[in-house]
């Protein structure tokens, strides 16, 4: 689904990603690990080029996104993504937060809009705060909001950018439930996180960062059991 | 006379005065507010030519005084053959000096939006047009509400300096009382309380409208 071939990345002289090969298939959870400045963040951001990569090419279900040509709009339409900070609409109330995109873009009817927005803030179990303005919520709402309104446009995927790493701790399971129905339910997903509990227990693969490379991956077993690499070994020394 | 008779009996000199700033104070906001737009989003362009127009055009314009823009549209342009009427000289020389103060508040609260804004609208498939016009704009020009009220109220009362070439606002209305009357002093208070009367009625106005729109949303 998802297929990256030799991704470089450098800001000036800083090189972030130094060459980065990985494919993604249909259903799959893939969680990325890996110290701060590992380029993780960097990494998945260029999946839906909110970065664009230096060099190397990114196919997603066939198409070459990283093509100059490429309208990359249609293919954010697919990709779906939540942030460490949230970043919901403050202007906007819950609901139009979650309609505006698949009404403005998708061009879905206003009625139909509102009724895949209200079936999402049941999934999220946020029904009661659809009027809300995002500033009367707390953080794990906000990040529940936050994946709502991905979901709302339909994606082929989501891609999770540190999604509990700005929350209370008390927040962080709420979060973590809604993303693990996600991944139940058969989304593809991938995800930037330093909870690894979750990892081990959610993930199909674990994608190890470090010095903008893929040290290694496998399933959750191999990573975390019986890491190879030594620097593998010597992060997940420090975090478990 | 007293100055109220003073007022009632010239009334129809500053009515007439009135609708004449008002208007070409509403010209120079609504001009200035769509100009002020376009200029800012030149000097955010990612391309060099439209950033360096829309710099020449922000410096010059808040770089030398008011009245000498007024002469160059209204007497120097009809060296190059383009005669406009005062009123149309006017409008345009507030218009475009308010553009250039606009702008500079536009992008300061267009920058001031947080990236995450943009980034997060990005992501779900909206163009840069959309993005601006739905997340980035609702949020700066609430941001910088404060400011562009200053902008319009200074409109109104710069607005005067149209008199100088014949346009028959208030000031320029004062001044043909004060002809008749030889009363140099209570047109012009009269005329000040005009001016003041509008001003803050415009003031209370965008105060009540930037309650209105912090109530949804305090960050």
């Amino acid at each position: 689904m998802i297929n990256v071939k030799d991704l470089h990345k450098s800001f000036g002289k800083l090189n972030i990603l130094k060459g980065v090969n990985i494919e993604i298939a249909k259903g799959e959870v893939v969680v990325v690990i890996g110290p701060s400045g590992s380029g993780k963040s960097t990494f998945l951001r260029c999946l839906n080029m909110l970065e664009t990569p230096t060099s190397g090419e990114i196919a997603f279900e066939g198409d070459s996104i990283t093509d100059k040509k490429h309208n990359i709009n249609l293919t954010r339409e697919k990709m779906g993504m939540v942030f460490q900070q949230f970043n919901l609409f403050p202007h906007k109330t819950v609901l139009q937060n979650i309609m505006l995109a698949p009404v403005k873009v998708k061009k879905v009817p206003q009625a139909e809009a509102e009724k895949i927005a209200l079936d999402l803030l049941q999934t999220v179990g946020l029904a009661d705060k659809k009027d809300a303005y995002p500033s009367q919520l707390s953080g794990g709402q906000k990040q529940r909001i936050a994946i709502a309104r991905a979901l709302a446009m339909q994606p082929h995927v989501m891609l999770f950018d540190e999604p509990t790493s700005a929350l209370d701790p008390e927040m962080v399971g709420e979060v973590l439930e809604v993303m693990k129905k996600l991944a139940e339910g058969g989304m593809t997903m991938v995800i930037v996180t330093h909870e690894m509990g979750f990892a081990r227990e959610v993930g199909d693969r674990i994608v190890f960062m470090d010095d903008g490379q893929i040290m290694e991956e496998g399933t959750p077993s191999q990573v975390f059991g019986n890491p190879k690499n030594s620097r593998t070994k010597d992060f997940l020394s420090k975090v478990l | 006379m007293n100055i109220f008779e003073t007022f009632w009996e010239y009334r129809s000199y500053f009515g007439h005065g009135i609708q004449y700033t008002l208007l070409l104070a509403a010209i120079g906001v609504v001009c200035g507010f769509i100009l002020g737009l376009l200029v800012s989003m030149l000097r955010m362009s990612r391309f060099w030519l439209p950033r360096f127009l829309g710099t020449v055009w922000v410096e010059f314009l808040r770089g030398t005084p008011m009245l000498v823009q007024l002469f160059i549209i209204h007497y120097g342009l009809v060296s190059f053959g383009i005669k406009l009427t005062a009123i149309e000289s006017g409008a345009i020389t507030l218009s475009i000096n308010s553009s250039a103060y606009l702008a500079e508040t536009f992008r300061a609260g267009i920058q001031g939006v947080d990236r995450g804004q943009a980034e997060a609208a990005r992501s779900l498939g909206m163009g840069k047009g959309m993005t601006m016009r739905y997340i980035i704009l609702p949020q700066a020009v609430k941001s910088v509400l404060p400011a562009i009220g200053n902008e319009f109220i200074t409109i109104i009362k710069e607005s005067s300096i149209v008199s100088f070439i014949g346009v028959t606002d208030l000031m320029y209305q004062a001044q043909a009382v004060t002809t008749i009357t030889y009363e140099s002093l209570k047109p012009l208070l009269i005329i000040a309380a005009i001016y003041f009367v509008m001003t803050f009625t415009l003031s209370k106005l965008l105060g009540l409208f930037e309650r209105r729109l912090s109530t949804d949303d305090q960050r």
